[in-house]
């Protein structure tokens, strides 16, 4: 068993049962077990098709909770298990005449906390209260479908019960279960398991929530047991680590195209509970244990760090971000809460923030949260330079400046159309949300559904969030920026020339190309002059997103993403200003464009934390990407602190430090215009990795991993 | 002053994130040199020749510096630094190594990453020599000082003692290179003695300064037990000394030498494996010095 590390070998803290229990998760083991049995089928109900969709729902989750199958694991900790195949592929596990059903819904973070505190029994009975008060009216149904939940639930979680009753060494599982996730967890053991439980019948029904802020929920009851002598950490460590290795059970091995850690289930970190009080504990730092080890990247975890964060939790989360992967991304809390209560939430709830199972900000177990992604560069080229054809013209910067401000406002009035008329009925004052598919498994879950009888996509939830999200920011700035100083400062072509050239793909203009790709110093070099573009076009946007906010029946705050999507954007954009050709993939998220950062980090960081982020309440992401052999050493971890403390003190939101392994270096090698700002250094030399030639770089990859 | 380089986040120029100001010129000329553009105190030219385009651009020249045979050939001693053909350059094919800058703009520079560096990163002044220029590097150190940035100079020590007393107020530590302790060897590789060398760190270390004493490892020059040995005597002697770095040689001076037109001195032979270093490592921790692990 070798955990894949980038620097150096991971650390064993864990039992020897355990590290195989996580090794055959990893290698896919109870993913392909899962992926076998792909779901219920309806078929055989006569007049199945003829039934309410309401009715169809509950007749399925009731056959999910009869018929999936039991999954106990040889020394599992903890039990519970999500077996059908089409869940892992985000829908609700059934089919009538070989087609699914319903879709099911994600983005989204659950309310644990009220399932730990109060037991899933508490809900049951808020459920069965509603159903008596919307008695007659056309609530009513919605309420019984949440009631149905609850017995489904029971049915599913007698069947583990029977299962484990007769087993020895199970018997643990066995009494924990008798007791939650229906009653309130007492201890930490109790509570892990009452998360899992939850969170497995959830999955199997198809749905993927994120866990939250795991630490605040189990950290006052882990305390608890400690101080009591119930329990020793590693005791601890052992049961939170099965949390995480069944949180393995849907990888499948193969080709996924954006990776295995796909479902969305995230995990927070660290920061402050709703008074104030940092709530940093125990739990934390196994939560960190736990991934260093394992190398698990399933549960993509995020720590919120503020400037008060301690010196000792900086030193863990950079050792663990060391070992490379990005499993470990962080928040700037101070700012995000700050951005929050701009938008009008309690600080106290503010502070409660987590994430919808990626890194958009929302309260979690409360929160209904969708956004709209688009690609900002896309209407530039199309729409502002109208694809490049002959016939557009701009006199100064400014005037193109203004036009694609124009553009981008035009988008953002249809932007809220699209949501208007994709989500209500009517919209005078009046937000009356369509019907659309049921989800009372998720629902139950998220408060504000049954005390309003509505459902958690037919505005049920305390918050209702729709984020519009600019994508390709940073190609938009640089392309400003080089028709800017080609264009109108520096005067190196006409812009009826640039526009045929671009037209043409840079075709015979191979100097000029080079020209603006080499000569100007892009977003990601903290150049001011450039930065203050990205800077304004943040304001603009946040501006639009208020504009259509009082008109929509949704919170709308502005978000900077590309996620993917650059890769599949790529296939429809143009070749830009700055010298990237048809189709090339540019930047991810509100990162420099790949091959135009040449500083470093930390002048990467700068860039990024020039705009005013508190106006981007639902995020904005920035990654960067380190050499293993840069973060390595005695120095390494203070070099990650000093990233993190400088993003927190300059205004970031959110960032990815990603050390990249080997692999990556060869890839460079490959592309080196990608990886321009790979900057190595063995003792006393020091040059960008592309500036070598392929025998030096060589050496270098072949050094990499070795102490010197 | 006339300097070679800043580059922000550096990360094995002292403790933290630093910012490096590279000194142009170094009174030692080490076969081995690892930053051999810094050498000079003149400015150079440096053509990257897997960087050019053959655009023809850097025709430009006014002096006739670049010509085409085929290849793109150079006439260095023709050029006056006008720097026409880098601006014309697209491909970033040339770069003119040494900017006069005043201490302010070198500051100003440095600044830029203030709240990277926390309390423990900050300044390191390298070369070239950080003490080449140490008139200019006395009131740079004090002004990030005065803003409370931390201080570093790392040196070869070849420098007057006054002027090393000068700047020791200004400096949290001192990165000090012990490049041979043999002198015969020492004149014969770097061109100088290295007895004003060995002084000069006890002199700091008298002054109660803090110092890493930063030894390069070349096979079949230093690389036996009998410098190491006296390696170990130095350091042990010294009261305020953080450990030992030890940066086996490489060859990765080698692209800038060339893009420099000078010719390589470097011998294959010069490289160590990982079995001499660990043995030299065992063999100073073995004697009671810590080493620092870093590069």
């Amino acid at each position: 068993m070798k955990f894949f590390a980038v620097n150096g070998k991971r650390p064993t803290r864990l039992s020897e049962k355990t590290r195989a229990f996580a090794w055959e998760s990893l290698n896919h083991k109870y993913g392909l077990d899962t992926a076998k049995d792909p779901c219920v089928v309806m078929d055989e109900y006569s007049g199945f098709e003829e039934l309410s969709d309401i009715k169809k729902y509950d007749l399925i989750i009731k056959d999910i909770a009869e018929k999936s199958r039991i999954r106990i694991c040889t020394g599992e900790k903890i039990s519970g298990a999500a077996t059908f195949g089409l869940a892992i592929k985000h829908l609700v596990p059934a089919t009538v005449n070989g087609h699914s059903i319903f879709s099911s819904v994600s983005h989204l973070t659950i309310d644990f906390e009220t399932v730990l505190k109060k037991g899933v029994n508490f809900i049951k009975e808020q459920s069965i209260s509603a159903a008596e008060q919307y008695k007659g009216t056309d609530k009513e149904e919605f309420a019984l479908s949440c009631v149905n939940v609850f017995d489904c639930f029971e049915i599913w979680h007698k069947r583990y019960l029977d299962e484990l009753k007769d087993r020895e060494e199970l018997k643990d599982n066995y009494q924990i279960l008798l007791k939650v996730p229906f009653k309130p967890a007492e201890s930490f053991y109790e509570a892990v398991q009452s998360i899992w439980f939850v969170f497995s019948f959830v999955r199997l029904c198809g749905y993927w929530t994120g866990i939250g802020r795991i630490d605040w929920l189990l950290g006052d009851f882990l305390k608890k047991d400690l101080e009591n002598g119930k329990l020793t950490i590693d005791e601890a460590r052992e049961i939170l680590a099965h949390f995480f290795i069944k949180g393995c059970e849907w990888i499948c091995g193969g080709n996924y195209g954006s990776g295995d850690a796909q479902h969305y289930q995230n995990i927070v970190l660290a920061g402050v509970d709703e008074f104030g009080n940092e709530c940093t504990n125990e739990v934390t730092y196994l939560v960190l244990d736990i991934i260093e080890e394992l190398g698990i990247s399933d549960f993509p975890t995020t720590v919120r760090i503020n400037q008060k964060t301690s010196p000792e939790l900086l030193t863990r989360v950079a050792q663990v971000i060391r070992q490379g992967g990005g499993v470990i991304a962080v928040y700037n809390e101070d700012l995000i809460i700050k951005s929050l209560t701009k938008r009008g939430y309690e600080i106290s709830e503010a502070r409660k923030f987590a994430n919808d199972g990626c890194w958009e900000v929302q309260v979690p177990g409360k929160t209904f949260f969708t956004y709209v992604p688009f690609d900002s560069l896309r209407f530039l080229q199309e729409d502002t330079l109208k694809g490049y054809e002959a016939g557009v013209s701009f006199n100064s910067f400014q005037e193109l400046y203004a036009a694609y401000v124009k553009t981008l406002s035009i988008k953002m009035e249809d932007l809220l159309s699209y949501v208007n008329n994709e989500r209500f009925l009517q919209n005078k004052n009046q937000w009356t949300w369509k019907p659309t598919t049921p989800c009372s498994v998720i629902s139950v879950f998220e408060s504000g559904c049954i005390e309003k009888g509505h459902s958690y996509l037919e505005g049920g939830p305390v918050y209702n969030v729709i984020s519009p999200h600019i994508g390709g920011l940073t190609d938009v700035v640089n392309s400003l920026y080089a028709i800017k100083k080609l264009v109108f400062d520096d005067r190196k072509v006409t812009f009826e020339e640039l526009m045929e050239i671009l037209k043409n793909n840079w075709e015979g203009h191979e100097y000029l190309r080079q020209f603006a790709l080499n000569k100007y110093c892009y977003f990601g070099n903290d150049n001011d002059e450039v930065d203050a573009i990205a800077k304004d076009l943040v304001a603009v946007f946040a501006e639009l997103c208020d504009e259509i906010n009082d008109r929509s029946g949704f919170d709308m705050p502005g978000g900077i993403s590309t996620f993917g999507r650059q890769i599949d954007w790529a296939k429809t954009r143009m070749a830009t200003p700055f010298g990237k050709r048809n189709n090339e993939v540019l930047a991810a998220n509100f990162s420099p464009t790949p091959g135009t950062d040449q500083i470093g980090a930390t002048a990467i960081i700068k860039s990024y934390c020039k705009a005013d982020l508190t106006s981007m309440a639902s995020g904005a992401a920035l990654d960067v990407k380190l050499l293993p052999s840069s973060v390595k050493g005695e120095n390494g971890i203070e070099m990650i602190k000093g990233l993190i403390k400088g993003f927190v003190s300059l205004g970031g939101h959110f960032m990815q430090l990603d050390v990249a392994d080997i692999e990556m270096l060869k890839q460079a090698q490959e592309h080196p215009e990608d990886f321009q700002n790979l900057s190595v250094r063995v003792s006393g030399w020091n040059a960008r990795f592309v500036t070598l030639n392929k025998e030096w770089q060589d050496m270098l990859i072949a050094q990499t991993g070795s102490e010197f | 002053m006339l300097v070679a380089d800043i580059q922000r986040f550096c990360m094995h120029d002292g403790p933290g994130v630093r910012t490096t100001v590279f000194i142009k010129g170094c009174p030692l000329k080490c076969a081995w040199c690892h930053n051999p553009e810094t050498q000079s105190e003149e400015k150079e030219l440096l053509f990257y020749e897997n960087k050019c385009i053959s655009c023809s651009a850097c025709q430009v020249c006014e002096k006739n510096v670049h010509y085409f045979d085929e290849l793109h050939l150079l006439n260095r001693k023709e050029c006056v630094f006008c720097g026409k053909c880098v601006s014309k350059c697209p491909a970033k094919a040339l770069e003119i190594v040494g900017k006069e800058l005043s201490v302010e703009e070198v500051f100003q520079s440095v600044y830029r990453d203030v709240l990277f560096f926390d309390s423990l990163g900050g300044i390191t002044v390298s070369g070239g020599e950080a003490l080449s220029q140490w008139e200019e590097v006395l009131p740079l150190v004090k002004m990030c000082k005065e803003k409370g940035i931390s201080t570093a100079i790392e040196t070869c020590g070849y420098a007057e003692t006054d002027v090393i007393k000068s700047l020791v107020p200004y400096v949290d530590i001192f990165l000090y290179d012990i490049k041979d302790t043999d002198d015969v060897r020492h004149k014969k590789y770097t061109g100088v003695s290295n007895e004003k060398i060995i002084k000069n760190l006890f002199f700091i270390d008298s002054l109660c300064v803090k110092t890493i004493v930063r030894c390069i490892l070349v096979n079949g020059v230093n690389l036996n037990e009998k410098h190491l040995e006296n390696v170990a005597e130095i350091v042990k002697r010294l009261k305020h000394c953080e450990g030992v770095e030890l940066l086996p040689y490489h060859e990765f001076g080698e692209v800038k030498r060339r893009a420099s037109g000078r010719k390589s001195l470097a011998k294959k032979e010069w490289l160590c494996n990982e079995e001499q270093i660990k043995a030299a490592v065992d063999f100073l921790e073995n004697k009671g010095i810590r080493i620092i692990k870093n590069a």
